[in-house]
């Protein structure tokens, strides 16, 4: 069982009507994953979850849970569970009685039931509201009652779409932190839908990142982050700068211009194109050094060097944002830390230079 | 509070503010007035008649002391007690009825979508558009024309025989649905549907799903609908009097026929009576809606 994967979708379609919701979506999931789908509203990331939670069914493809194909099985039939975005508490039941529900279904004993609801009411911290109801509890704790009665099934799969999404800033980061730590403590896989990327970059194993209906990449986060593989994955997560320019020289290592004489090595993101066509190079505003015309860059592993003049300097208390003007037209923005030994300042109207390391820049597709 | 206190620190102020407060208290009472008045025009006639159900005198407009003979005489009227009966006897097995039908109806109306849905939605609502005589009379050609209906459905309750014609259930029942299914629907549509998929998702079958889920959610606009429906069967008089044949009463039909023989302190005492019946009713819907959870209940509207 556990070389098998957990979740796998091939090739999944969903319209619905005139709409296709979802295109041609192929994931594989394995067991013990904490699994984001991330993308922009409206992207297909609900519909995805829907399907294999089954209240929704494929137009064409296949979806398969542990191993065995679901075809059009109604969502009862289904090993997985789903956490609803607002909850979804049977407002006529008991806390307990929510938890319960399940468990009643299967027609599991009732000693069992009661061990088991308690159990998984102290899982989530709620081992004293057992008698109330939904209404009389905080928003927080609606949100874990709503835990409670997925867990409390042991299902193969949890589906959480936009668990946190009613939640509070300061409560929506505790609540992620204990999230994070009740699925490596229950080790069910968890398919989360979320289209805060942050919350995706922190709390996932890897990431689905979703467009209009299509995946465009899946990977670990720093995969995501660090070597977006289409321009909408690079802006949509982190801040980033695009230089517009042509391809000058194809090979391992590519040469973009971006302006008459300014030519930069970079990395290909993803299949190299010929010389002369269009591309945008992607390169991070950390990623780049700040320094003085007469710096030199550190010496360990190869730099690109472009020339520049402060135009914009945004003093943002950690950071220090700076737009540096490369050419005519073309800006990139820099991000510097603010340490404490203290970086070089540098005013609106200085010549300077930017640094940064060739893999860092990444060429993507027009 | 906060116009007194700034009367206090703005002295030059102070003669504005308080004829604006005058102009205040004399909106209020006058605002009072109109809703003293209103209510003084709507009871004050309910008053007098339950008033005069204890006159000492046949005659209904002039006091002459108390008494509960009227009643003594009502509860011996074996007419009106049998049209008593003949009355909750309709009205519940018709409540029953249009309770089953209204709640299906409503959920076909809410939930799915079938041919001819828009035609269904109009012709369901139809009797409560149009006036109650214009159904009567549709009613009665009905019967007339089918020939089924006018013969009595015999039961005995408590040693009292009763004759029902099915006629008057039948068209009990026709004008009842139209109600339970306004009333359930407003319930079902401001049911999140996400209820639904998560018994669903928590391993209940369609039916379970209902029994478990749907209907406990429904129940208040059920038994609003219910008592609605009861109600209106009780009160109802220009359909029943169409449709029930000779020598068939309900208590307003009744009261009619009485009242075609004069006006005594008797049909009174039944009106006070039928009056207690409604509050009562009333009373028990606020209390159910109280009971129930806090989400607002559409339109029990009795
Ligand atoms: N039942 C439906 N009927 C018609 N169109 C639908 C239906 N459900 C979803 N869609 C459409 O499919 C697309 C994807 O919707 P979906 O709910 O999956 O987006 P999402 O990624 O979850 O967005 P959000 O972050 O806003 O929740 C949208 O264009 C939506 O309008
Ligand atoms: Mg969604």
């Amino acid at each position: 069982m556990s070389d098998g994967l957990a979740v796998e979708l091939r090739q999944v379609v969903k319209r619905f009507g005139e709409v296709t919701a979802v295109e041609s979506v192929s994931l594989q999931i394995q067991h013990g994953e904490f699994f984001s789908l991330l993308g922009p509203s409206g992207c297909g990331k609900t519909t995805t979850l829907r399907l294999i939670a089954g209240f929704e069914m494929p137009t064409s493809g296949d979806i398969i849970i542990n191993g065995e194909m679901q075809g059009h099985l109604p969502p009862y039939q289904r090993p997985v569970n789903t956490v609803f975005q607002h909850y979804a508490l049977f407002p006529h039941m008991t806390v307990a009685q929510n938890v319960a529900f399940g468990l009643e279904m299967k027609k599991v004993s009732k000693d069992e039931i009661t061990r088991r609801v308690g159990e998984a009411l102290e899982l989530v911290h709620l081992g004293k509201m057992g008698s109330r109801r939904p209404k009389q509890l905080s928003g927080g704790q609606q949100q874990r009652v709503a835990l409670a009665r997925a867990l409390v099934n042991r299902p193969k799969v949890l589906l959480l779409d936009e668990p946190l999404g009613a939640l509070d800033l300061k409560l929506r980061k505790a609540m992620q932190g204990e999230l994070k730590a009740l699925q490596e403590q229950v080790g069910i896989t968890f398919i989360y839908v979320t289209h805060d990327q942050e919350e995706a970059l922190t709390m996932s194993d890897r990431i689905a990142v979703m467009s209009a209906g299509h995946v465009f990449q899946v990977g670990f986060p720093e995969d995501i982050y660090e070597n977006p593989n289409t321009r909408f994955v690079a802006d949509f997560i982190g801040e980033t700068n695009f230089l517009h320019g042509t391809v000058h020289r194809r090979g391992p290592l590519a040469e973009i211009a971006i302006a008459e004489n300014v030519i930069l090595p970079a990395r290909w993101a993803s299949d190299e194109l010929p010389a002369g066509s269009s591309a945008t190079l992607s390169i991070r505003p950390e990623k780049i050094l700040i320094a003085s015309g007469d710096e030199k860059p550190p010496s360990d592993g190869e730099f690109v060097s472009v020339p520049g003049q402060v135009a914009e300097v945004v003093y943002l208390g950690t950071d220090t944002r700076y737009v540096v003007r490369i050419v005519d037209g073309v800006q990139t923005v820099v991000r510097v830390q603010n340490l404490e030994m203290g970086n070089k300042r540098f005013k609106v109207g200085d010549a300077v230079m930017l640094h940064w390391r060739v893999e860092h820049g990444r060429i993507l597709k027009e | 509070m906060s116009s007194e206190s700034i009367t206090q620190q703005v002295p030059s102020m102070s003669r504005r503010s308080r004829w604006a407060r005058v102009k205040k208290s004399m909106g209020e009472f006058s605002l009072s007035l109109y809703g003293w008045g209103g209510y003084f025009f709507l009871y004050l006639p309910i008053v007098i008649l339950v008033i005069f159900s204890f006159n000492d005198s046949r005659s209904t407009a002039q006091w002459s002391g108390f008494t509960f003979d009227w009643y003594g005489e009502m509860i011996h009227d074996s007419q009106i007690i049998l049209s008593l009966w003949n009355s909750l006897f309709v009205a519940v097995i018709s409540t029953i009825i249009s309770v089953v039908i209204g709640t299906l109806a409503a959920m076909a109306m809410e939930r799915h979508v079938f041919r001819g849905k828009l035609l269904m939605d109009a012709v369901l609502y139809l009797p409560i558009i149009i006036p109650d005589i214009a159904m009567a009379i549709m009613l009665l050609i009905f019967f007339d024309i089918s020939g089924i209906g006018f013969e009595p459905w015999k039961v005995s309750l408590f040693g009292i025989r009763l004759a029902v014609p099915y006629s008057v259930i039948i068209s009990h029942v026709a004008f009842n649905i139209s109600f339970v299914a306004i009333v359930v629907r407003a319930r079902l549509a401001q049911m999140d549907r996400t209820l639904e998929e998560a018994a669903q998702d928590l391993y209940a079958d369609t039916w379970q799903t209902f029994w478990k889920v749907t209907l406990p959610m429904m129940m208040p606009g059920i038994m609003g609908g219910a008592l609605l429906a009861f109600t209106l069967s009780l009160d109802d008089f220009v359909i029943t009097f169409f449709t029930s044949g000779a020598g068939f009463n309900t208590l307003p039909v009744r009261v009619f026929s009485m009242i075609k023989k004069g006006v005594t302190p008797k049909i009174n005492a039944v009106s006070s009576l039928m009056l207690v019946f409604s509050l009562a009713l009333i009373g028990i819907s606020l209390l159910l809606r109280k009971g129930g959870d806090e989400e607002p209940t559409i339109g029990i509207g009795l």
